[in-house]
């Protein structure tokens, strides 16, 4: 929850002095790409934290990549080890991640093994040692990695009354000289009620593994966070070549500007098309493709990135389904040289068919390429590919995690064409399968009619937010040109939306068309 | 021979090569340690305890009971190669007691080929488990004026 302002209801003056007056917390920046973003900036300096989780889920990475990115020579980073994991054996893993600079290590990150003290001696060695190091060397941030099999092995689990003295202490000592400190432990969710380290602590990481069918992600919560705002629920995280990656389910995209008042349409390049939208799609509008295979929406989806690089508009194209050797060659079908931007930076093709990734990882494999290339307009090309590519305990949240993207996105002026592929069931029109219409600004639907004894293709345009568009039932090719709408509405027919119309005119004369040349002789 | 084969050749081959390297930089550690020679023609004896020196270090990391593991392998390694090493064992706390009883009765030369058998173990063993690397900035905590570059270079022949 947002914590009020206080000073908010006072006068200018007043409200400033109090400001001034409150004490100024630095962020230290955890190392983990993601997490300055759910914390709310970093982690607050002089903090003294916990993360904890059951084994497996990245404690460990998450506290080295911390200590490395905040240990300097002048202030390092302690790493105290007890009889779980040794640094040796840590060190040895962690060294494959690229956040492990090898010249920090002994310098800016100090590694010790205070197993032996924990064994022979007790709470009170153990403290003693901790603070005799931390004295030496002015330590900045010191981890206990694992706090927990400390604790077990100080109080044989009978009492708690010294793990908390000694919590207190290593509290006391470390604030005071002005250390920022991670306790690791192994910790099941029962045992948050019960264990009075939770209450102590200023900020707890909580990670944990979820599965589902045959997938399984590793999740974080920042469960408590003294003095600052977080943001809220369950985030992926995901351990690469990196370390540790976690992604913020607002996708760091809060506090982005808004749509302009006044927007300007953008081509589809496709003109009788923008005609049919009443000029274009407004910028930063999202539009929804949509009908059944064949009906050319990925080739309307080419169609609208190539005109935004032909206005000098960079463009990513997020495909699921279809190989992008496969766009390319389409388009150069077409006459537009998507190879000749993608050489430029101005155009990025994403291929995303992982069939364990989270939405929240996708989303940011996609902004991170709008960034890159300062796209302005954006191809998800189809969203039920999208959905299938997502581990099957994602599969819920997409929805909800699309909207948050879309939103976000179409906010900060990106124009999107999704598409989406629906059958056509010959007695309705459906959009989507989703009930996704609500995330798209205007929607066009492609589908097949039966007329004259040929399936043809119609477009319509069934929303447009903010504008007035056509309401004709449009007929359209798909030639060496692209989607090319080819006749007026039809005045000849009624129910075309069904997919097999009744004819109320005369039948215009046609020539028979040409038989298909026999497979082979036979 | 096929592509396995060749590869378990390399991968031998390279393993040869650091040895070597390991040994030169333990032989450098130990000559440095060495007072220089009275008389030419003469070795001195090294009362040099190598082991005294890199104990408080190594146990920085790996704990007592971990350093006192790392050197009795090193001990199982370096005898294969220099019989008199068996006499050496290893007490309690982690230090070696036999080398005073060593040097009555072998040359200077032997000890010195003893010691380097077995701080090459001990430091083969570092640079396999944490990497040439951090084994080198261990080492070189301890003798900060000893050039290492040559535990490195298995890593940029490697690479």
């Amino acid at each position: 929850m947002r914590k009020r302002d206080k000073t908010a209801d006072l006068p200018g003056p007043k409200a400033a002095a109090a400001k001034a007056n409150r004490v100024e917390i630095r962020r230290l920046p955890t190392g983990v790409r993601g997490l300055d973003d759910i914390l709310g900036g970093g982690i607050l300096e002089f903090s003294f934290n916990l993360i904890a989780g059951a084994p497996g889920c990245g404690k460990t990475t998450m506290a080295h990549q911390i200590a490395f990115a905040n240990g300097t020579p002048r202030r390092p980073a302690l790493y105290f080890t007890f009889l779980g994991e040794p640094a040796p054996k840590m060190m040895r893993y962690q060294q494959q991640y690229s956040y492990f600079e090898e010249a920090k290590v002994g310098r800016s990150v100090r590694f010790f093994n205070l197993s032996d003290v924990a064994l022979k001696r007790d709470l009170n060695a153990v403290l003693g040692e901790i603070i005799a190091q931390v004295k030496e060397a002015n330590a900045g941030l010191v981890v206990i990695d694992s706090f927990r099999t400390l604790a077990r092995k100080a109080t044989g689990e009978r009492c708690d009354v010294e793990v908390q003295s000694f919590v207190y202490r290593l509290s006391q000592f470390l604030t005071t000289w002005e250390a920022t400190t991670f306790l690791v432990g192994e910790y099941v969710e029962d045992e948050i009620r019960d264990d009075s380290l939770f209450t102590m602590v200023d900020g707890i990481f909580w990670l944990s593994q979820v599965s589902e069918r045959n997938s399984v992600v590793r999740k974080l919560q920042i469960m408590k966070l003294r003095g600052q705002e977080s943001v809220p629920g369950l985030h992926t995280i995901r351990i690469g070549e990196d370390g540790l990656q976690a992604f913020s389910r607002t996708l760091g995209l809060t506090g982005k500007r808004t749509k302009p008042a006044r927007r300007r349409y953008l081509s589809t390049g496709v003109p009788d098309l923008d005609t049919m939208l009443g000029g274009g799609i407004f910028e930063g509008d999202s539009l929804l493709v949509a009908g059944p295979s064949g009906t050319g929406k990925s080739a309307l989806a080419t169609q609208f990135i190539a005109e935004g690089l032909k206005r000098g508009e960079p463009g990513i194209m997020a495909i699921f389904e279809e190989r992008p050797d496969g766009y390319t060659r389409r388009a150069a079908t077409f006459g537009l040289k998507l190879k000749q931007a993608e050489r430029k930076g101005t155009l990025e093709t994403l291929y995303l068919r992982p069939l364990d990734l989270s939405v929240d990882e996708t989303m940011q494999e996609i902004l991170d390429a709008i960034r890159r290339v300062g796209a302005k307009r954006l191809v998800i090309d189809s969203l039920v590919g999208f959905e299938m590519a997502l581990a099957p305990g994602f599969r819920a949240d997409f929805r909800e995690s699309l909207y948050r993207m879309i939103g976000a996105l179409t906010g900060a002026g990106i124009t999107i064409l999704s598409t989406v592929e629906v059958e056509d069931t010959f007695t309705g029109l459906p959009f989507s399968h989703y009930a996704i219409s609500f995330l798209t600004d205007d929607i066009i639907r492609f589908r097949y009619v039966e007329i004259d004894g040929q399936l043809r293709k119609v477009m319509v345009v069934i929303k447009k937010r903010g504008g007035n568009h056509s309401k004709d039932i449009r007929e359209y090719v798909i030639t060496n040109k692209g989607i090319v709408l080819i006749h007026p509405r039809r005045t000849d027919y009624v129910g075309l939306t069904t997919g097999i119309p009744q004819r109320t005119g005369p039948r215009a004369a046609q020539g028979n068309e040409k038989a298909p040349e026999p497979k082979a002789d036979t | 021979m096929n592509k396995t084969q060749k590869k378990h050749l390399r991968a031998g081959a390279h393993a040869a090569h650091v040895a070597l390297q390991i040994r030169s930089v333990a032989r450098d550690l130990m000559v440095y340690e060495t007072p220089s020679k009275k008389s030419p023609g003469m070795v001195p004896h090294v009362e040099f305890n190598f082991n005294e020196r890199l104990r408080p270090h190594i146990e920085t990391l790996y704990g007592a009971a971990g350093y006192r593991s790392l050197l009795s392998r090193a001990l199982v390694q370096a005898d294969a190669e220099v019989p008199w090493l068996r006499r050496m064992h290893m007490k309690s706390d982690g230090s070696l007691d036999g080398f005073e009883a060593a040097k009555a009765k072998l040359g200077s030369e032997e000890i010195l080929e003893g010691k380097v058998a077995l701080l090459s173990q001990l430091l083969g063993s570092l640079v396999a488990y944490v990497g040439p690397g951090l084994a080198r900035r261990l080492v070189s905590e301890v003798w900060p004026k000893i050039p290492l570059g040559s535990l490195d270079s298995d890593r940029r022949s490697a690479g």
